[in-house]
């Protein structure tokens, strides 16, 4: 009977790529996440929704240890990326940013080529030994990243003077050209119009095929639209994590349900 | 205008679509076998195909269930509009047409085994196939008009209910002068009354489906009145 459902939808056979485990977050006396427990799960789009302040990003950011760079932050519990506590002191986070990688709200391109920008990653972990590598890993970055036919022939020129999709599209590119295993998205579309915004989802969901998408939106449809697990933060806490599909039609929490129909934000 | 050939820049949508498009056509599939092996059950007095239909009921049912659920989660995930709303919307009428269907197919089939015990009224079961079989065109063409946006051949299927309503009326007439000559036909001649008025709701619900395609393709039902040829509701009495 189930024959036609769509096969994306099962991804309960995938595996946990990253857990975490009580986790708590102090900026300062602020309490801004709350004891969260969360798999995340391999080659699955999971999306962080909640109002302003709840702590998706927090949690994003402690997923990649960007949070590092907060003076005043504090981060308690245990975070795993393939059953290894990512917070060792024998990790380096600029080995674990390459293989966590992270796109921000705004395209931020760096003031270099579009070949540059998307070079930059591989040359400082030395991915490519010779020309004609780098020159491979470009080109399947801007290819995964849906951008190759656009960039093809101004590869040389600046990446900031594409328009802002491309933009986007280019910083993912860039993101992905060190071959993460893991990818952070921190509102990626918010900056985008709405056919910007469609095709960069279009490409989070094929990029589900080779590792695992965490995003974080203000965006309830797009959380609906583009993920397979939705988890729902609010005041600090993981009110609730389930199937999409499930979040969105029967959510178990009255306070899931509140938000996602708009009674509270 | 619905655009059907023209793709979303989401493919998961349009595969998503198809996904809810295609349990719709297994549906109609399954009914309009019912229909017909109903009825073939009916003439041919063949028990064990009554109750294949009596139990493939289960199936159709099980497949609204799930039609139901898909159109819900499409319409929570996706948030169609425009065309791809009145998708969502007819997807969940249609399934609830075909689902209807199902349960005269599966009426007719109980009814022809008790039938098969007792001796035939005339040509009343020749009757029922052939009204069966007009009833399964209507089916067949409607969900055909639906997979090709199709509103001249919806049209044409909404015009077609007619025919099957006046042999409804002939039958009802029929049935009714057998009773009054003889008492002891009652019984079977009841039986044989239900199976035509499943059949004529039948076509009524291929004419839905039918005025459903019109909606989704151009926004609104039809206006006109369409030709509807069951009088019975009038009749008082039979003059020989």
């Amino acid at each position: 009977m189930n024959d036609m459902r769509p096969v994306e939808r099962i991804v309960d056979a995938n595996t946990a790529k990253m857990t975490a485990r009580g986790v708590q977050v102090h900026y300062g006396d602020t309490h801004a996440l709350k004891d969260v427990d969360v798999d995340i799960l391999d080659k699955t789009v999971t999306a962080f929704i909640g109002p302003s302040g709840c702590g998706k990003s927090t949690f994003l950011r402690c997923l990649n240890r960007m949070n590092d760079t907060v003076a005043i932050a504090r981060v308690g519990g245990r975070i795993e990326l393939d059953g290894e506590n990512i917070y060792d002191k024998r990790v380096d986070p600029v080995q674990l940013r390459a293989r966590v990688g992270m796109v921000f709200q705004k395209p931020n391109p760096f003031p270099k080529s579009i070949y540059d920008n998307v070079a930059y990653g591989p040359r400082i972990h030395g991915l490519a030994s010779t020309k004609a590598e780098l020159d491979e890993i470009v080109e399947k970055s801007l290819r995964k990243a849906a951008l190759w036919n656009e960039a093809k022939d101004r590869l040389q020129q600046p990446g900031t003077g594409m328009s802002g999709g491309q933009q986007q599209r280019l910083c993912i590119a860039r993101a992905i050209a060190t071959g993460p295993e893991v990818l952070l998205m921190d509102e990626p579309c918010s900056a985008l119009d709405p056919i910007a915004t469609a095709q960069v989802e279009e490409l989070i969901d094929e990029l589900r095929s080779q590792f695992s998408v965490v995003i974080v939106t203000h965006s309830m449809q797009q959380a609906a639209r583009v993920s397979q697990r939705t988890a729902f933060f609010h005041l600090g806490n993981l009110v609730e994590y389930g199937e999409t599909g499930q979040i969105f039609t029967n959510p178990t929490d009255p306070r899931t349900e509140s938000y996602i129909t708009g009674r509270i934000g | 205008m619905n655009t059907p050939n023209t793709q979303h820049i989401a493919s998961a949508f349009d595969r998503d679509l198809e996904a809810v498009q295609a349990l719709i056509m297994k549906m109609g599939g399954l009914v309009e076998a019912a229909v017909l092996d109903s009825t073939r059950a009916l003439e041919s007095r063949d028990d064990e195909l009554a109750r294949q239909v009596v139990a493939a009921d289960k199936v159709i049912d099980e497949l609204e269930l799930q039609v139901n659920e898909e159109t819900a989660r499409l319409i929570a995930l996706r948030g169609p509009i425009a065309g791809d709303l009145r998708t969502a919307l007819t997807v969940l009428k249609i399934a609830g047409s075909l689902e209807r269907m199902g349960d005269y197919a599966k009426n007719i089939a109980k009814r022809s085994t008790v039938l098969a015990q007792s001796p035939s009224i005339g040509g009343t079961a020749g009757t029922a196939r052939r009204m069966a079989k007009l009833v399964e065109q209507m089916l067949k063409d409607a969900l055909d008009a639906y997979i090709r946006r199709d509103v001249a051949l919806a049209h044409d299927v909404r015009n077609r209910d007619g025919d099957v309503d006046q042999i409804y009326n002939s039958q009802f007439r029929v049935l009714l002068t057998h009773m009054l000559e003889d008492p002891r036909s009652i019984t079977n001649a009841m039986h044989l009354h239900f199976i035509a008025k499943n059949l004529e709701r039948m076509g009524d619900h291929a004419t839905s489906i039918a005025e459903q395609v019109i909606y989704l393709v151009t926004g609104s039902l039809p206006e006109e009145a369409r030709p509807k040829g069951d009088s019975t509701s009038y009749v008082s009495s039979v003059t020989e």
